[in-house]
């Protein structure tokens, strides 16, 4: 229950900060990757707490991997545009 | 190779919370939507004006708005699921459809500027991968009240796990599409 | 043999063997004709030898399917076939609608009849009368099985079996509706074409492996189950709309460019599954099953289609490549490899490991089965890779160069030369096989005795 609530109040916080981020801040470089750490930390969040994987480390370790790998490709891929 | 004999073993040295078959569903499904978002990315490469132009045609509050809401479903879905409650499980989906009336409008906005999938590349894998993504809320939110109405633990765990995957695939979508190219 | 009706598989495995003499002869011919455009121009034009070639194949394949299926229904379900009249039945008609079909496409008999004359879209040229007696055929065989299903034993095998059976004869169904727009008429066409070989044959396939390494491997049952689960998921998952790497140019909008592109790549994954499947069920098995060659013919398929249908499949299922290489020669090196891995060798290793037993023998000729398993496949690999440089260069010449298609035809005579050899070699290696399967009563080479502790 706890966790739930720590999982839920930490999703909705990095929501905010993305949007605050995208909206806020006047464009730079390091802000796209900014934004897709965030999303990385949302997507461990619901990994671990709602998809219950904080009982599976090495399941949540592997997804994660492909998860970073997937998000510096995307990030190459920004920059490059 | 270590083990954790604490919970039933899944598969040769794994233990899985959630059924092996819900966990194929949501890698899948995270495979198609990251190589979708991957294609977006390198299409931008061709045009960047022309993405940041068609990007200024959504609005960042509101999709972030959408992400809180989803994500506040999704609470209600885990409690919903750890205790076996009906009311939890419902809320979710209800919170769900809250969801979805951000992505009404959204949508119903672009069609007014006459926006379809052949206006500009952007738009072609914005309607694709939010119309995919919108597609599984509203699956999502079948599941849950049929799951709801059954209340069997097996399918409870399964139908959530799958409620949980869409809000997954939706913090990817949502920075790559609303707020990067902007 | 258990349960007497299994016999039944017996005649539709002669008639497949049958009718895949036929189809790779056939193919022959035509690999003749790419190499002396003039041969048989008025008896047998190319298009006819084509049509018979893809079609025999295609009858063939499924006739081997309910072969299959009949064979391994009643070990599945611990029951006997409903009824052994219909299945024979079921047989006839097929026999009937194909001798019509050959001798419709031969003389072209009753050209441009609504319900006598052929059609002309590629794998589904069969008059309508033919489509209609496939149509019966199928639905005996569904109730036929179905009914022997529910009253027995329900296996993951039997499931996925039938959902595989029961899908492809609805798919079939789209054969009926031809519209007069070219591209909406491509658009139904491959819901049979693609939803076939990508999606309820899969699941055949699936089954029929599955049903192979429970008995050669003698691994428990709930492991095959779980593989078999996982690889049909993903098969379905991304087969489905997979379809769309078959929509990027006929006049489909533009989003089926990413939606088949992404969907079809991760098609590889099954097959990729598939092959893995066989490899760790032989790995973990403790079973020394006598007959080798049923056991080479199932690794054999489950690489194979790995690497014709994965491999090759993937090589040109991408958009921004598609583009070039669409309808090339790259296209027919995927398509023969591909039916080969898949289908081809599924069936011939349920045919090597029934045909024993369904005669009442020990399974003699497991050499001769193997050499021909080698001949076939190192024939068809070979076609594959002259095919693939055939294609190579000719999307070089005609699609990046513009130079006519016959003009690059022209320049790639040497690789059909190849092509036309490695045919062979994948003809004589059926010749092989049928008679290996057929004809010998005894072991042709006799075993070396055993040895019990190989390092004395
Ligand atoms: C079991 C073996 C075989 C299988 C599964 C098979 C399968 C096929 C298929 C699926 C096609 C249609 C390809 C497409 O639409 O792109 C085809 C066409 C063809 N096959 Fe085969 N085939 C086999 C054996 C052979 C052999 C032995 C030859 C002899 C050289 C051959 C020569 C051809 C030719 C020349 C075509 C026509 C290609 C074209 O239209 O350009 N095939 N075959
Ligand atoms: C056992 C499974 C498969 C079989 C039997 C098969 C067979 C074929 C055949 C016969 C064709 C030619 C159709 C025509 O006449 O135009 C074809 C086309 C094609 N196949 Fe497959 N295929 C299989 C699996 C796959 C997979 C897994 C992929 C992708 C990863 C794939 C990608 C394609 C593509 C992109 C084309 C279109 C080629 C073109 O544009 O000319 N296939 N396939
Ligand atoms: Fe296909």
């Amino acid at each position: 229950m706890i966790r739930i609530l720590r999982a839920w109040m930490i999703l909705v916080a990095a929501s905010a900060a993305s949007v605050f981020l995208a909206m806020g801040v006047p464009s730079a470089i390091w802000l796209g990757a900014a934004l897709i750490g965030l999303a990385l930390l949302k997507a461990r969040v619901i990994l671990s707490d709602y998809l219950d994987l904080y009982r599976a480390p090495r399941v949540r370790a592997g997804i994660m991997l492909g998860f970073v790998i997937w998000a510096l490709v995307l990030c190459a891929l920004l920059a490059a545009g | 190779m270590p083990q954790d004999r604490t919970a039933p073993a899944v598969g040769a040295d794994v233990q899985l919370p959630h059924d092996l078959m819900i966990w194929v569903l949501i890698v899948s499904e995270l495979l198609v939507f990251c190589a979708g978002l991957w294609g977006f990315s390198a299409v931008r490469i061709s045009d960047r004006a022309g993405f940041a132009d068609a990007a200024a045609y959504l609005h960042p509050l509101r999709a972030g708005l959408g992400t809180m809401i989803l994500v506040s479903s999704g609470a209600l879905a885990a409690v919903g699921a750890l205790r076996m409650q009906r009311r939890y499980l419902l809320g979710a989906a209800l919170v769900g459809a809250g969801f979805l009336m951000v992505k009404f409008y959204e949508w119903r906005d672009l069609a007014a500027a006459q926006i379809s999938t052949e206006t500009h590349p952007f738009f072609t894998f914005y309607y694709l991968l939010t119309g995919f993504h919108a597609a599984h809320v509203v699956a999502g939110m079948v599941i849950l009240a049929v799951v709801a109405a059954r209340r069997r633990p097996a399918e409870v765990d399964a139908g959530v796990a799958f409620w949980h995957m869409v809000d997954l695939v939706w913090v990817l979508l949502f920075p790559v599409i609303y707020l990067v190219s902007a | 043999m258990k349960y007497q009706t299994q016999k039944i598989a017996l005649a539709y495995f002669v008639v497949a063997m049958a009718l895949f003499a036929v189809q790779v002869t056939l193919g022959l011919v035509m690999g003749w004709i790419y190499v002396d455009g003039n041969f048989l121009t008025e008896i047998l034009p190319f298009n006819i030898a084509r049509m018979l070639h893809t079609n025999s194949l295609i009858v063939w394949l499924l006739v081997g399917f309910f072969g299959a299926a009949y064979y391994l229904i009643p070990e599945e379900s611990e029951r006997e076939i409903h009824s052994t009249k219909l299945a024979y039945l079921q047989l006839a008609i097929l026999v009937v609608g194909t001798v019509g079909v050959v001798l419709t496409y031969f003389f072209n008999l009753f050209e441009g009849n609504f319900l006598l004359g052929k059609e002309g879209r590629e794998f589904l040229e069969q008059p309508k009368w033919v489509k209609a007696g496939i149509v019966v055929a199928a639905l005996i065989f569904l109730y036929n099985i179905s009914m022997t299903v529910l009253k027995g034993r329900k296996t993951a095998i039997t499931n996925i079996m039938l959902l595989g059976l029961w899908g492809i004869a609805l798919l079939f169904l789209f054969a009926f509706y031809n519209p007069s727009n070219l591209a909406l008429d491509k658009q139904y066409w491959w819901y049979v074409v693609h939803l076939w070989v990508e999606g309820t044959w899969e699941l055949v396939m699936a089954g029929i492996l599955g049903f192979l390494m429970l008995k050669l491997t003698g691994v428990d049952r709930e492991v095959v189950e779980k593989w078999l689960y996982v690889i049909v998921a993903t098969a379905l998952f991304s087969g489905i709309l997979g379809t769309g790497h078959h929509y990027y140019w006929i006049g489909t909008p533009g989003y089926w460019q990413w939606i088949g592109s992404i969907f079809s790549a991760l098609e590889v994954v099954p097959f990729f599954g598939m092959m893995a499947f066989a490899f760790v069920m032989v790995w973990k098995g403790r079973r020394d099953h006598a007959n080798k060659a049923a056991l080479l013919w199932s690794l054999g398929c489950a690489t194979l289609a790995f690497f014709g249908a994965g491999v090759w499949g993937f090589l040109h299922t991408l958009h921004g490549i598609n583009y070039y290489t669409h309808g090339t020669q790259i296209t027919a090196a995927h398509g023969h490899l591909a039916f080969y891995g898949a289908y081809v060798a599924l069936n011939l290793a349920i045919i090597t490991y029934a045909m024993p037993v369904l005669r009442g023998r020990d399974p003699y000729n497991q050499v001769l089965n193997m050499a021909s398993f080698w001949l076939m496949s190192g024939g068809m690999l070979f076609m594959t890779f002259t095919l693939t440089f055939a294609g190579t260069v000719q999307t070089h010449l005609q699609r990046v160069n513009g130079e006519g298609f016959m003009d690059v035809q022209d320049q790639l005579w040497i690789f059909f030369v190849m092509r036309f050899g490695s045919g062979v070699a994948v003809v004589l290696g059926a010749i092989l096989f049928i008679y290996a399967v057929m004809v010998p009563r005894r072991e042709v080479i006799n075993p070396g005795p055993v040895v019990q502790d190989a390092a004395e």
